[in-house]
């Protein structure tokens, strides 16, 4: 199957109108189409961000169905943005040490932003309901975002769940500083050797050089369709 | 005469029923000698599983049991190993990112349960993943599924993604 010429021959039956045997046609594989379209969507190889890069602001649905933006946060010094999920076992390995990320550094002025990438098409459990279940279960204190049409998390190149992206306000640009794990140990809290973005943080406030700026383990996919 | 049918019938089952029996129980034999054990390494030690200098091509997938899209996959790649498990120059491996302390309650129930015939290790190295996924490819992001393809100690192809049965065996003609 060319999809190319199935894409030009969609585009030439609304300008010149084409028969109805062709229309019928296209009628068909339109659900082929969609899904396959989707999947093409997902695929556009964006690389992410680096560490240096300028992240994007984003306008995102909360748990309390208010919309949150990074501009929001007047006075922040920078942010914890964490792409979590319900369903992933690693995710929910490291959510009471999410919620510990807010609570310390909040005050400091780098809140946690958590921001759901799954479709839940793909992954039922990591519906907007679910995830606001989820919130009031595990009592965040910070926003849980949810990422309707799977825009911004290709953006920052977000690959798996959880996967960190520490901000610093830089200028009024929110520069990325760290990308990668919480910590070293997703499986035990009380075993941990490096605390990745604790470190990273407590860089960023007392003006130092963050001695790991990114960091890779293991997590779930982000589950697009 | 009635008993003499009734006996070569019953004889005739008995016998058919011994013979599956036979056929069943070296399927389980088999099961039991691939399938069932899991081996739990360091990094290390996986690696010198995988990079031999066998002229072999090691086909290794990382996976979890709760990892949907690997699980989903897994079906697909039995059946690649059983069109070219007889070939000599032919290794499958299945990398299990699950915790030791499951391996015998998760993981081994999950092989029996969806017939895993390939040999599978648990990589039980949680605290040095900053180490061992680079090693394994520098651009390798930590989500899984994801897949490797080594011969005589060289990568010869990565994919972190969920493999079609047709992306899977395409890959092993390339490289077979």
């Amino acid at each position: 199957m060319n999809w190319n010429n199935l894409f030009k021959n969609i585009y030439k039956t609304n300008s010149m109108k084409k028969t109805g045997l062709i229309f019928c046609t296209i009628l068909l594989m339109s659900s082929i189409v969609t899904v396959n379209a989707k999947k093409m969507e997902t695929k556009v190889d964006y690389k992410g961000y680096k560490v240096g890069d300028t992240a994007t602001d984003f306008k995102l649905k909360n748990v309390d169905n208010k919309l949150v933006s990074l501009s929001d946060y007047k006075d922040a010094k920078g942010f914890i943005v964490v792409f979590t999920c319900n369903h992933c076992p690693y995710a929910k390995a490291y959510e009471n040490r999410i919620i510990g990320l807010n609570h310390k550094y909040a005050p400091k002025g780098y809140p946690v932003i958590a921001i759901n990438p799954n479709d839940p098409k793909a992954e039922p459990q990591d519906s907007f309901e679910g995830m606001q279940q989820r919130a009031k279960e595990k009592g965040f204190t910070f926003p849980y975002l949810f990422d309707a049409g799977q825009k911004v998390y290709p953006q920052y190149g977000a690959k798996r769940t959880p996967h960190v992206f520490v901000l610093q306000k830089v200028n009024g640009k929110n520069v990325v500083k760290y990308i990668g794990a919480i910590d070293d140990n997703y499986s035990d809290e009380n075993d941990v050797s490096n605390k990745y973005v604790e470190n990273a943080v407590d860089a960023l406030l007392s003006n130092k050089t963050i001695a790991v700026t990114s960091t890779v383990a293991i997590g779930c996919s982000i589950k697009a369709l | 005469m009635r008993n003499v049918i009734v006996l070569l019938i019953t004889m005739m089952a008995l016998t058919m029923q011994g013979h599956n029996t036979k056929i069943k129980m070296s399927g389980t034999q088999t099961d039991t000698k691939k399938g069932q054990q899991v081996t739990i390494v360091n990094f290390e030690k996986l690696e010198s599983i995988l990079k031999k200098n066998d002229n072999k091509l090691y086909v290794v997938n990382f996976w979890a049991t709760w990892c949907k899209p690997c699980v989903m996959e897994l079906p697909e790649f039995m059946e690649v190993n059983k069109a070219y498990e007889h070939n000599p120059n032919f290794k499958m491996i299945l990398v299990s990112l699950d915790l030791a302390k499951e391996a015998e309650s998760d993981v081994k129930p999950f092989l029996i349960k969806h017939k895993i015939e390939a040999d599978v290790y648990l990589l039980d190295d949680n605290k040095r993943m900053n180490q061992w996924i680079p090693a394994v490819d520098s651009h390798w992001s930590g989500a899984i599924p994801a897949t490797v393809l080594y011969k005589n100690g060289k990568k010869l192809d990565f994919k972190e993604s969920k493999l079609s049965k047709n992306e899977l065996e395409q890959l092993i003609q390339k490289h077979l």
